[in-house]
């Protein structure tokens, strides 16, 4: 059962996780997030980032290794207790992963799942339950004039806070972010890192974020944790991380060097649009 | 000097363009044995083009024996035998009766209406839509049960999938007469038909299309701590429901022709009084059911592709 008065939020010891054919996307992680914590996860493409989120917010099991919830053993929860752990935990993922076309007020409400009894929910699909606190969390997110919009028809940043307000409907303990803002550009990327900062201050909340932006990493959070083929290259206090240490984790990379390369040759079709 | 670039550049063009295949000796035989299979088919097929030649003055004789449509079957009050003591606004509209004359009105909606080419055409359509509902309430739950990312165990996976599999080979005719051996002639027996083969096409197309949809978003409600129910109801259905929607309206039509195909083996419909006419050779009268069909299959097409742009 949930000890309040705990201050570890997560504790990892040699998690490992395999996946078929033998890919190994995280191995011997040991690490602990204390509550109210607000950690960066950096690292290169492949490192096994999004494998750590999906273990942390209980949708993927560990292939060994022990995972703490709030002093909870992970492994042992099944079926209720499994689901009431993971509405503790919210969760904001890189493809939004929202219901598309649903309204924004469902997606919003979605947070409310782990909450409402199964018919409930079912009803809420009709006319929607609890659309003040829909309101709210939008309002929370900038955007309260689109509460009836079919979400599909929102842009990449917009979704992006749909998802930040069903977070905060669902009220978790835990927010994980996995590379939130990736797909928006570079002056909203920081509005919502700040707004999710923001977030986490104000309602105590845990806060871990992986971001691709360095910059973005060392300018927000206190501690930063780098992430490499599967393993912890370090895990320090941001005044503590040198030069070295990235370059280190980012090296020998090939494949992510020439993708952003790409990536900032788009972004500059994108700035400079052909005329005509 | 352009041309001359050109005129050198052409003979690379033919040089870089890819060696053609080989024909080998097994391309040879490939081609013998289709050609010996053909063969084989054609003479089990009974293809006999002479025949058929002669027979096309046949042909030509039928239809213009079919000519004009005649469809006094159709317009003429006497061939619907309204009961005397019932007003046909009675008849037609659900009002309260005394007993004798419910009765009698009972008897003409049972015996006669449907032996009318509009009481059959109507019957058709209303076959076609209850066996259509009927079907997607039962494939509805086996499309979920039948797919393998929202199967509660692969256990019912495979056996649902392989119950599936087996009831759709079987052809909605040979339900039909399944049926009527069972329940007796008439509309029931056709609809049960086209329910249970409908319900096992639409649960395939059903289950592919929950097989396709973004696992993204159901492992983020997943994430919110949904349950079984709310994952389905919030993550899956709506991703699927565009599909849900056009793929019942596509059986739909389907079915109208299927049910008009049914009365053939005296399974309701349509088909009846067409293979009555045919064999009466009341070919005028065969003619005209035959031109109600194809208005109303084109009717039903129409229709269900304007709904399907509006839902969809
Ligand atoms: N479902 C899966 N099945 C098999 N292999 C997987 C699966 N998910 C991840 N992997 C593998 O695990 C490794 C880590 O992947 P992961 O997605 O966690 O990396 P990441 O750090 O999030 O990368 P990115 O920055 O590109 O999102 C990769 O080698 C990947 O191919
Ligand atoms: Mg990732």
């Amino acid at each position: 059962m949930r000890t309040v008065n705990s201050t570890q939020q997560y504790r990892l010891a040699e998690i490992r996780k395999v996946f078929a054919r033998d890919q190994v996307a995280l191995d011997r992680i040991v690490l602990t997030v204390c509550r109210g914590e607000r950690v960066a996860l950096i690292g290169p493409s492949g490192a096994g980032k999004t494998t750590l989120f999906r273990l942390l917010n209980c949708t993927l099991r560990p292939t060994s290794g022990k995972l703490w919830i709030d002093d909870e053993d992970v492994e042992s929860l099944n079926g209720k207790d499994l689901r009431r752990t993971r509405s503790r935990i919210g969760s904001v993922y890189q493809q939004h992963n929202l219901v598309p076309r649903l309204r924004v007020i469902h997606n919003v409400l979605a947070g409310q799942l782990g909450r409402w009894a199964t018919l409930q929910s079912l009803l809420s699909l009709f006319k929607p339950a609890d659309v003040e606190i829909a309101r709210q969390a939008l309002q929370q997110v900038g955007m309260p004039e689109k509460l009836l919009e079919r979400t599909d028809e929102l842009s990449g940043g917009q979704q992006q806070r749909v998802a930040i307000a069903r977070v905060l409907v669902q009220n978790p303990d835990v927010i994980l972010a996995d590379e939130p803002v990736s797909s928006v550009d570079p002056s909203l990327a920081s509005t919502i890192v700040r707004l999710l900062i923001e977030i986490s201050q104000n309602r105590h909340k845990t806060l871990i974020v992986s971001l691709h932006s360095v910059d973005l990493a060392l300018a927000y959070f206190p501690r930063v944790i780098g992430i490499k083929e599967g393993r912890v290259s370090f895990d320090l206090e941001t005044s503590k991380i040198t030069e070295g240490m990235l370059e280190d984790l980012y090296s020998g990379n090939f494949r992510d060097h020439s993708m952003t390369e790409a990536i900032s040759e788009r972004v500059q079709s994108v700035a400079y649009p052909s005329v005509g | 000097m352009a041309q001359r670039l050109q005129k050198k550049d052409n003979p690379d063009i033919f040089l870089e363009a890819p060696p053609a295949p080989k024909r080998g000796v097994r391309f040879f035989i490939a081609i013998a044995l289709l050609f010996i299979i053909l063969l084989w088919a054609f003479q089990g097929a009974k293809i006999r083009p002479g025949e058929l030649l002669e027979g096309i003055p046949q042909i030509g004789h039928t239809l213009g024996r079919m000519l004009p449509p005649d469809f006094s079957k159709l317009t003429d009050a006497k061939n619907y035998f309204f009961p005397e003591q019932v007003s046909w606004t009675e008849l037609l509209l659900p009002v309260p009766l005394a007993q004798a004359q419910a009765r009698s009105k009972q008897r003409w909606w049972n015996n006669i209406f449907p032996q009318t080419v509009i009481g059959a055409t109507l019957e058709t359509v209303q076959m076609a839509l209850a066996g259509t509902f009927m079907a997607l309430l039962v494939a509805f739950p086996l499309g979920f049960l039948a797919a393998r990312n929202t199967t509660p165990h692969p256990f019912v996976y495979r056996i649902v999938r392989t119950l599936l599999n087996l009831l759709r080979t079987i052809p909605d005719l040979a339900l039909g007469l399944l049926f009527v051996a069972a329940v007796g002639l008439g509309a029931f027996a056709g609809t049960l038909a086209l329910a249970i083969h409908t319900a096992t096409v639409l649960g395939k197309l059903l289950s592919e299309s929950v097989e396709n949809i973004d696992e993204g978003v159901v492992e983020a409600i997943r994430a919110t701590g949904a349950g079984y129910t709310q994952i389905l109801s919030f993550a899956v259905l709506p991703q699927i429901l565009p599909d849900l929607i056009s793929f019942t309206l596509y059986r739909l039509e389907t079915n109208i022709r299927a049910a008009s195909v049914l009365g053939l083996i005296g399974a309701g419909g349509i088909g009846y009084l067409m293979n009555t006419s045919f064999r009466t050779f009341q070919y005028q009268e065969a003619a005209a059911i035959v031109l109600v069909l194809i208005a109303l299959v084109m009717l039903v097409d129409y229709l269900s592709s304007r709904l399907r742009t509006l839902v969809v």
